[in-house]
């Protein structure tokens, strides 16, 4: 029914800051006409704690902790993102032994996230035991974090030039039980979610936009992939050891929100696989690369020797001297490419540290694909868009 | 230091820089390969020209813009030729440079523009990358906005507007994005201090409308 | 290794888009399966999932970072010889160390080691920085308390004895001395 004939003029309503369907702090400011959808202000910045200003004043060593905070469903890939960065900076080649890891450590970090953000999105279509299914499953994927660097969450594992703590003893069969077991909830999931049809209903043909659009507004991810774009930076750029891996790119082709929800179920099977191979194929040998720009040397020697320990005071003090000069470097993050740009200029602190957030490019043309349709359709839009508060504001 | 950016040789350009140039010509500044990164350095005023250029060149076709942010090289003459010190009225000094230790001195100006413009680009064909850089003076912070040639850019030049001052002039809502509206000033501008504090807008009463100022 | 690029199978519409029921029963059999498995293991005595809290604590990894602690030796004193790394290397500044001279004028102590733990986020940098192996993640997390000011915690209260750190200490050794 047109606007104004039953003396009716548009309803203009807040959907956030806090809404219980919106998981990151998002307010958006919608102009209705009944259900529909008439003009849709995205705002967000609720979650800005200056990232980026915090880190020109630390050195890089204490900027790994900060990233952790940037998508913190997924701390372990902006970890890889920095530290790769540094790296690149510094031009540091890393021991293939501490690749394995990051890749390893990452890969699980992507299938917490993918969990979070289906289960979630299951949730708030009122689809609640899958959402238990999957939080079970990422709390046994948490627990796999938790015995690698002893922390579920806030992981600050990478470390430049290579990873805190080799693998704890033992772990290669404790994580393939567990991938055993979240590989089962997954399937569980997937039975209860895919094929039903108040679920399809939701999902099929919402949130539409197609490819060439995504690529305009700067999408990456999971999101461009449902599009039909296999742009995945693992496939095109390998960094690591991607490229010796055997797995597939997970591309949708309506580029609606099922797609994208089938994408994201197919990538936690695919990081699986990544997982299995790497536990199979993970070579001996040191795990931080032996560059004494970067290294902080071996504890049992600081207790014990003058220069070691002159060594440490150094490079606690003064940071890791970095070249001057400007790099950019990006990982597949679990919404996207993570990209890290940093500027240095010869101390040991960046002097520009700046995040190339995923959710921030994602959330662009949320706008977009809400406007025209129903008010029901943005909770699994926005949920699959999978918006995380830390990061996009950062 | 012998392998940092501003020592390197300039030497051969990258087969994709090799390209941008053939494409673009005299537009090219500057240009520089380091850690597999290139760069190019155009003037502001063709920032549109060249990134239409960058976008529909075949065999270029840079169609995804991934980042739009800004460098603010305040009392950096010349790169980072040596060691500098950044004035921050909170802590009164972050030391910069291995070899300075105590002296607090308010950097000078150099001759550069203070501000650098940083676009990266992708191609979803072929998969290269290209960081264009632009200088942007301290008097005139103003830019030509590229959101005709991506709409992605939207967002991003609305953070940089917020984040560094910078206006991109013909910009279809150049709001702030993750501030106030009411904050004043720039916060990833370097005389920023990082603990400047501004004080709470009071809601109701006399004050409630003036504009809000750091102390 | 060449990378595949597989296209995710949006599965035909079954028999279940047509009769709404039937996906119910899918729902309810995979429900049903869960709380059987859930019953059975707790029969046997070992929960599926959930921990009691107070009553119970989950299993700890060798890894866990939980607050940072001062080690007290076996003569009651601090390990730890002010010599401010962790102030140093703590991104968030929650350490403050005054340091003061021993009687005999040759060691150093800290004379107030406050950590803030309302600041700390427990990133563990302080114990890779320390060159004495005198402030350890230990494995409390329970630090809940009703005021800021309790959140500030004191030299006195931060000091445990080495043998409780035993764990963690045997984690570092192993990492540290490779």
């Amino acid at each position: 029914m047109p606007v104004g004939e039953l003396h009716a003029r548009p309803m203009r309503i807040n959907f956030g800051p806090s809404h219980p369907a919106t998981h990151g702090t998002v307010r958006i400011v919608l102009d209705l006409d009944g259900e529909k959808i008439l003009n849709a202000d995205v705002q967000v910045g609720y979650l800005h704690r200056g990232f980026e200003k915090e880190c020109e004043s630390g050195h890089y060593y204490q900027n790994i902790p900060y990233t952790d905070r940037l998508n913190y469903s997924s701390a372990m890939l902006n970890n890889v993102g920095y530290c790769l960065a540094v790296e690149k900076l510094f031009g540091i080649k890393t021991p293939p032994r501490c690749e394995f890891i990051r890749v390893i450590a990452g890969e699980i970090a992507r299938i917490t996230d993918h969990m979070l953000c289906v289960g979630a999105m299951g949730l708030e279509l009122a689809a609640m035991t899958p959402f238990l299914y999957l939080l079970e499953g990422r709390e046994l994927a948490l627990d796999l974090l938790d015995a690698l660097c002893g922390a579920r969450i806030t992981t600050n594992y990478i470390r430049v030039g290579g990873v805190w703590a080799d693998l704890p003893e033992g772990f290669a069969p404790f994580c393939r039980e567990r991938l055993d077991r979240i590989a089962g909830l997954v399937d569980d999931a997937h039975r209860m979610l895919t094929d039903n049809p108040i679920f399809r209903q939701r999902l099929e043909g919402t949130g539409y936009l197609p490819a060439e659009e995504l690529i305009a507004y700067g999408v990456t991810g999971p999101l461009l992939r449902a599009g039909g774009v296999a742009l995945d930076l693992r496939r095109v750029q390998p960094y690591l050891v991607y490229g010796e891996l055997d797995f597939d790119v997970p591309v949708g082709e309506h580029s609606d929100n099922y797609d994208r929800y089938l994408v994201r179920l197919e990538e936690i099977r695919q990081s699986r696989r990544m997982v299995l191979q790497c536990l199979e194929r993970i070579p001996d040998g040191p795990v931080n690369a032996d560059d004494p720009r970067i290294r902080w040397p071996r504890k049992g020697k600081v207790f014990n020797r003058m220069e070691e320990l002159i060594d440490q005071f150094k490079l606690v003090t003064e940071g890791d001297l970095a070249p001057a000069g400007e790099v950019y470097a990006a990982v597949e993050g679990a919404n996207g490419e993570v990209g890290f740009y940093i500027v240095s200029d010869g101390s040991g602190r960046p002097y520009k540290c700046r995040c190339r957030a995923p959710s921030f490019s994602n959330m662009q043309p949320l706008a977009r694909m809400i406007t025209g349709r129903m008010l029901a359709d943005i909770v699994p839009t926005f949920d699959l868009i999978n918006m995380i508060g830390g990061e996009c504001d950062r | 230091m012998h392998d940092d950016e501003n020592q390197a040789t300039p030497g051969e350009p990258s087969p994709l820089l090799r390209k941008v140039l053939a494409r673009l010509g005299q537009q090219v500044l500057e240009h520089r390969a380091w850690r597999g990164d290139d760069r190019i350095h155009v003037d502001r005023r063709q920032i549109v020209e060249v990134c239409l250029a960058l976008r529909d060149d075949p065999e270029l076709c840079f169609d995804l813009l991934v980042d739009v942010t800004a460098v603010d090289y305040m009392g950096q003459p010349d790169g980072f030729r040596r060691p500098v010190e950044i004035w921050d009225r909170n802590r009164a000094m972050v030391r910069r440079g291995p070899l300075s230790r105590h002296q607090v001195a308010m950097p000078e100006r150099g001759p550069l523009p203070r501000f650098a413009v940083v676009y990266h680009l992708l191609s979803t064909r072929f998969f290269h990358r290209l960081r264009l850089k632009c200088r942007v003076p301290e008097d005139d912070p103003t830019l030509p906005t590229v959101t005709t040639v991506w709409p992605g850019a939207n967002w991003l030049e609305r953070e940089t507007y917020d984040l560094y001052g910078i206006r991109f002039q013909g910009h279809p809502d150049l709001r702030r994005i993750y501030l106030d509206e009411s904050f004043v000033g720039h916060p990833l501008r370097k005389d920023y201090g990082k603990r400047d504090e501004q004080p709470v807008q009071p809601l109701h009463g006399p004050a409630a409308n003036e504009p809000r100022r750091p102390h | 290794m060449p990378v595949g690029v597989i296209k995710v199978a949006r599965p035909a519409p079954t028999l279940a888009q047509r009769r709404p029921w039937l996906a119910l029963l899918v729902g309810l059999w995979v429900a049903t399966r869960h709380f059987f498995q859930s019953a059975f293991l707790f029969a046997r005595g070992r929960q599926n999932f959930t921990v009691h809290f107070p009553e119970q604590r989950f299993l700890q990894p060798p890894a866990m970072r939980g607050m940072p602690v001062l080690v007290r030796m076996s003569n009651g004193k601090e390990r730890c010889v002010a010599c401010g790394l962790c102030e140093w290397a703590c991104p968030t500044s929650c350490i403050t160390i005054f340091p003061a001279e021993t009687a005999d004028g040759v060691e150093r102590y800290p004379e107030v080691f406050d950590i803030d733990m309302s600041r700390c986020m427990f990133c563990g940098l302080c114990e890779e920085a320390c060159p004495e192996e005198a402030i350890v993640m230990s494995r409390q997390v329970e630090i809940a308390c009703y005021s800021r000011r309790g959140s500030l915690w004191h030299k006195e209260d931060l000091l445990v004895p080495r043998d409780q750190l035993q764990t963690r200490l045997d984690y570092l050794h192993r990492h540290y001395d490779a």
